[in-house]
Order: structure tokens, then C-alpha cells, then sequence
């Protein structure tokens, strides 16, 4: 891996995760990667005073909750006062596996400026409603904005510093997924996508802010007329 | 002879701005041009500069809508009205949130700038 490693960063935007968030942090580390970013989104419970408690790690907190996309944003904006040459954004609620960073980092090395975990293309263990949803969402970010991925709606990307200097989103929520998208296209950034592992707990499909049927119905209508 | 008078030329030219600076919007690709918000203003300024420039079409789209009386296409064009006072207002709470979703990060990252 050529890429510097003190200055690739891992950016995890949490809200209310006060119970998983050091286990997380814990996997990342024992996958040999210091610098990470908790974006505490507004939380009700212990989430940033978790997060400040383990050594090294920048903990940040939104006073108010605005939503994962905003929390992602001000992620990646503190990687890049950090001088960061890559970012990869993570979910904080442990249904990522980091062992996945490393082929990221191989690919950003590759050249590509943004590599998209695809969880489509490793289906093992995914629900069926949201191996549909995720079609769906494909769909409507296609129709919308222009770009075909096969999994519009993960949280588990990698960014060069080309690209995190381009992409400029504005939206908050769970459309900041699909304005990555976009922003790829409009900046016509080199992307990839590759296959990620996703663990699907009892906690992590339990969380009522996650995306349901309701959600992707308000994201989709937030995609349409949002700028 | 089709005769157009001053009044008409001038909504049709406003009508025409507007739509042409939605036009150029949405091909440059920028944030604040959907495709979505492209197609209500086309329909909104291309309807009323082809309205402008042929009057007597209104009563004649009207009756081919199956409005019949002009005064339902003046209701009809009241709720167009409304649509785009509901648009400007999507707007304006769009910008206000965006507004505070900075102020929030600012702060986020003042901890970053103090250290």
C-alpha cells in the first residue's frame, strides 16, 4: 500500500450508538488505522463521551441532530484541515467490516478517486425488502442524477484528496448518499465500486432512524426537489 | 396575421428570461437546478409565454382540458400560482436548513481549530 497511512482518515458519523461506538473504534484500530473521526450527530446518550474516552480519537459533536449526511460532511471537512489524503466514511452502528478498507486503499491507489463499498455485489445474508429497496434507490438516483451504481445508499466509501476537495454536497440526510453520486458525475471523478461485507445484528436493523420504507419515500421526494 | 401587442411581447420576453435561465441551469449541471424544479418552471414560464403571445388559445386549451368556462382556467392558473408561492417557500426553508447545518459544523469543527 503506497498510500501514507498517518494521513488516511476514517470518518464515522454516529447518532445515539453510545453502546456500540468503542467496539467499532476498537475493530478499526485492530485493522492498523489511527486516525478516525467520530461525528457525534446530535445524540441523545453517551456518544461523544464514549468516543472522547478512547485515546487518539478526534471526537467532534453537532449540538443539534442534522442528519447523517451533514455529520458525514463535517467529517470529511475535518479530515481536510487535517491535510488528508484519504477519507473513508464508515457507518457507526458496526455493520461495516474495516478488513474491507484495505482493498479500498488498494484501489484509490489504483488511481480511482472514489471507491463505493457495493453491498449488492455481496448479497450473502441481506434481506430480501432490502436487496429491493436498494434496486429502487439505484433506480431513482439513476433517473435523478444521471450516475448507475449498483448500491446508491451504502455509507461505506473511500475518497482521494482530488475528490474530497470536489465533492460539495448540500444536503443533510440520507440523500447525501445520492448527492456523492451526483457529484461524481458533475465532477466527472474516476469511481469504482467493490464488494463489502455487511453485518446485519439485531441491533443495527433495530434502530428506528435508520432508512425504512418511510424514509426512502422522504428521501426520494428530498432528491427530487432539493438543490 | 397574428398581431401581438406590447403588453403580451413584454410577459412573453419576461416569461422567456425566465425559463432560458432554468434552461442554462439545468444543463450546466448546478446544485441548484433538479430536474425536478426544471420541469415546474419549464411548464410554468413556457405555458404562460405561449399563453402571452396566443390568447385566444387559452379558452380553446381550457375547453380541450375539459374546463369549459374561462373562469375555471383563471382558477386553474391561481393554483399554478399557489404551486410556485409553495416552490419559493421549499426554497427558503431549504436555505434556512442548510444555514443551520453550517452554524452547527462550524462549531463542530471550532474543536479541531482550538487545538
Amino acid at each position: 500500500m503506497s498510500t501514507n497511512t498517518s494521513k488516511i482518515y476514517i470518518v464515522i458519523p454516529a447518532f445515539n450508538e453510545d453502546s456500540v461506538i468503542c467496539d467499532v473504534i476498537k475493530e478499526i484500530r485492530a485493522s492498523k488505522y489511527n486516525n478516525i473521526i467520530i461525528i457525534d450527530d446530535g445524540s441523545f446518550d453517551q456518544t461523544y463521551e464514549n468516543a472522547k474516552k478512547e485515546n487518539g480519537v478526534i471526537a467532534l459533536k453537532h449540538f443539534l441532530n442534522r442528519g447523517k449526511g451533514a455529520a458525514a460532511k463535517t467529517g470529511i471537512e475535518a479530515a481536510k484541515m487535517l491535510d488528508a489524503d484519504v477519507v473513508i466514511t464508515i457507518d457507526g452502528d458496526g455493520q461495516h467490516n474495516p478488513d474491507d478498507i484495505a482493498r479500498m486503499l488498494k484501489l484509490i491507489d489504483d488511481g480511482f478517486d472514489v471507491v463505493l463499498g457495493s453491498r449488492l455485489k455481496n448479497p450473502k445474508g441481506m434481506p430480501i425488502w432490502k436487496i429491493a429497496a436498494n434496486h429502487f434507490g439505484n433506480f431513482c438516483t439513476w433517473a435523478i442524477y444521471g450516475l448507475w451504481v449498483t448500491d446508491s445508499q451504502s455509507g461505506f466509501r473511500a475518497y482521494s484528496k482530488k475528490a474530497i476537495s470536489l465533492i460539495d454536497t448540500k444536503t443533510d440526510r440520507y440523500e447525501y448518499d445520492s448527492e456523492v453520486i451526483r457529484e461524481i458525475y458533475r465532477n466527472k471523478l474516476k469511481f469504482t465500486e467493490t464488494p463489502i461485507e455487511v453485518r446485519y445484528t439485531q441491533y443495527s436493523m433495530s434502530k428506528v432512524h435508520k432508512m425504512n420504507l418511510q424514509n426512502g419515500f422522504k428521501t426520494l421526494i428530498k432528491m427530487m426537489i432539493s438543490s | 396575421m397574428l398581431s401581438i401587442t406590447i403588453f403580451q411581447l413584454f410577459f412573453a420576453l419576461i416569461a422567456f428570461v425566465f425559463w432560458l435561465n432554468a434552461l442554462l441551469k439545468f444543463f450546466r449541471r448546478e446544485r441548484s437546478q433538479t430536474f425536478f424544479k426544471f420541469f415546474a418552471n419549464s411548464v410554468v414560464w413556457l405555458g404562460i409565454m405561449l399563453f402571452s403571445i396566443f390568447p385566444s388559445q387559452v379558452h380553446l386549451f381550457s375547453e380541450k382540458l375539459g374546463f369549459g368556462e374561462s373562469l375555471n382556467t383563471f382558477i386553474f392558473i391561481g393554483f399554478v400560482i399557489v404551486f410556485m408561492i409553495i416552490f419559493k417557500i421549499i426554497n427558503m426553508i431549504e436555505r434556512t436548513e442548510r444555514n443551520i447545518s453550517e452554524i452547527v459544523r462550524k462549531e463542530a469543527l471550532s474543536e479541531i481549530k482550538n487545538q
